[in-house]
């Protein structure tokens, strides 16, 4: 008995954010399209709904209802596998993260969190590694030149910023001597990690914004040369499926800055509800996205990967050292 | 010493991302700013100025009888020849026009014709609203004319107005003038 109860609030709390996650992105395009329209002094949607608040339904139902078109050259099992190839890594992400410590319904305490794994930072890289895979396949599959090419730049660019990423958060881990996310946060409950860690979370932040392709660092699909980099040949649900991976890898990566640097559910002054806390960080992390997107121009490809590599490692290297040298 | 003070100075603030900062400063000035969109034809629509040459409309006299005496002189002048004008004698032995054709497809609004007349017959009022799904709909006779709106009064305005897709856009406001766009641009 015990046994299945547990089993079925696992499986509740998965189907809940999986349902969490798939919602998520349609309110999240409005506020983009809001955003950047006031940023240009525009509206943004106005006629579908109360200032388009139901535009995301609108165009949901028209990328459902769209032709789902695939190239005559292309390779068509890899054409099909690579938007869930794209999509499935990002979700599977979560499972690891937690969302604050618990909280009593019905008199039992319930943990906001699916698992919590020892390692779960190390889960979380392994895991948001394998989203490479849907774009070189989606790229590759198409048999065109621009997602080729988009998806050429995709890999190199994610796997290259991977690395000061994942030197980034090492600070944090000798900060909490732990990987467990849920250690991490409790390890913050004085003091948030950008205290100690400015240049760690400068690294992670920027490593963040490449790995989420979101401008300055969008290059996999730079409209301006690409067409629509590795998704050009994609339309419908296919399509959208890419667009939804992309914003909950926007979404993980705000998650993880509140986490990791941010104090996770930990709040200041203000007495609110830790998941409260928690939902206003990440929400403030994702308006810094979208002001990002709408503020910055796009690096050129050697920029890149000179700030990558030349800037960012060597930073998140000195970051490990000093940060050894100064906490041991 | 002070040219290099100049240049170690813009160093410091490129590394301290001075110039990144000033850009999320200025988006997120203009994120609170006013919006310049106008709502047209869902909640507002633009009056034009007086000077605006919008849809050609004729005149009449005082005593209610059209104004063209008929010479051709717009239909020479137009570049676009989009005027056609036929004229008859009336009862009273006035030569006026019988049929007064301006094909608004062809015409590119230059206003020649307006100031061709020696009547004082003809002239590009306030109306732009005319787009059809056919271009034979576009030329427009010369009764059509003779009820066309005229010059705009005040006009530099937005109204409120809303979308009615069986006619028109109609502007619904009783206000004359309207709010002035320029107003709400933000200037920096
Ligand atoms: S406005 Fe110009 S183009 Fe149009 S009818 Fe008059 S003269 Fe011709
Ligand atoms: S509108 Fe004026 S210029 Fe044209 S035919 Fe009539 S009187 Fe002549």
């Amino acid at each position: 008995m015990e046994l299945i109860v547990a089993l079925g609030l696992i499986v509740f709390k998965v189907a809940l954010l999986i349902a969490m996650l798939l919602l998520l992105p349609l309110p999240l395009t409005w506020l983009e399209r809001k955003i950047a329209g006031h940023m240009q002094q525009r509206m943004g949607p106005m006629r579908v709904g109360w200032h388009g608040l139901l535009q995301p339904v609108a165009d949901g139902i028209k990328l459902l209802t769209k032709e789902d078109h695939i190239p005559a050259e292309a390779d068509r099992f890899l054409f099909k596998l690579a938007p869930i190839l794209a999509l499935a890594p990002p979700f599977v992400v979560f499972v690891a993260i937690p969302f604050g410590e618990t909280v009593s319904v019905l008199g039992n305490e319930i943990s906001l969190y699916v698992s919590n794994m020892n390692v779960a930072l190390l889960f979380v890289f392994a895991v948001i590694g394998l989203e490479v895979y849907g774009v070189i396949f989606g790229g590759w599959a198409a048999n065109s030149k621009y997602a080729v090419l988009g998806s050429l730049r995709t890999c190199a660019q994610m796997i290259s910023y991977e690395i000061p990423m994942g030197f980034a958060v090492i600070g944090v881990v000798m900060l909490a001597q732990s990987m467990s996310l849920l250690d991490i946060v409790r390890a913050q409950a004085d003091v948030w990690n950008i205290v100690y860690q400015p240049v760690g979370f400068f690294v992670f932040f920027v490593a963040g914004l490449a790995e989420a392709q979101r401008i300055p660092f969008d290059l996999a699909e730079a409209e301006g040369d690409l067409g629509a980099g590795f998704h050009t040949e994609y339309s419908g649900i296919r399509f959208a499926f890419f667009m939804v991976s992309e914003y909950v890898i926007m979404l993980l990566v705000s998650v993880l800055s509140v986490i990791l640097f941010f104090g996770g559910w930990n709040g200041v002054l203000i007495p609110l509800p830790p998941l409260l806390w928690f939902a206003l960080k990440v929400a403030f992390f994702v308006y810094v996205f979208m002001w990002f997107r709408f503020t910055f121009p796009r690096y050129r490809y050697d920029q890149l990967m000179a700030i990558g590599w030349k800037v960012l490692l060597p930073l998140s290297m000195a970051n490990i050292i000093i940060t050894g040298i100064v906490f041991s | 010493m002070s040219r290099a003070w100049d240049r170690t100075g813009t160093w410091i603030g490129w590394a301290f991302f001075s110039d990144l900062s000033n850009a999320l400063a200025l988006t997120l000035g203009y994120m609170f700013s006013r919006t310049v969109t106008m709502q047209y034809p869902d909640k507002e629509k633009w009056l034009p100025y007086s000077r605006y040459r919008g849809h050609h409309f004729l005149k009449r006299d005082e005593e209610g009888e059209i104004k063209c005496v008929a010479c051709e002189l717009c239909a020479r002048i137009c570049p676009c020849d989009c005027i056609e004008v036929v004229p008859y004698e009336d009862e009273r032995g006035n030569r006026r026009p019988a049929k007064f054709e301006i094909d608004t497809a062809r015409c590119l609004f230059c206003g020649l014709c307006e100031d061709a007349c020696p009547a004082d017959a003809i002239a590009l009022g306030q109306q732009y609203e005319f787009s059809s799904f056919s271009s034979r709909d576009l030329v427009i006779g010369r009764d059509d004319l003779l009820t066309k709106p005229g010059k705009a009064a005040t006009g530099g305005g937005v109204v409120a107005a809303r979308l009615d897709t069986k006619k028109d856009v109609l502007v619904e406001a009783s206000e004359p003038q309207g709010y002035n766009w320029w107003r709400n641009i933000r200037r920096t």
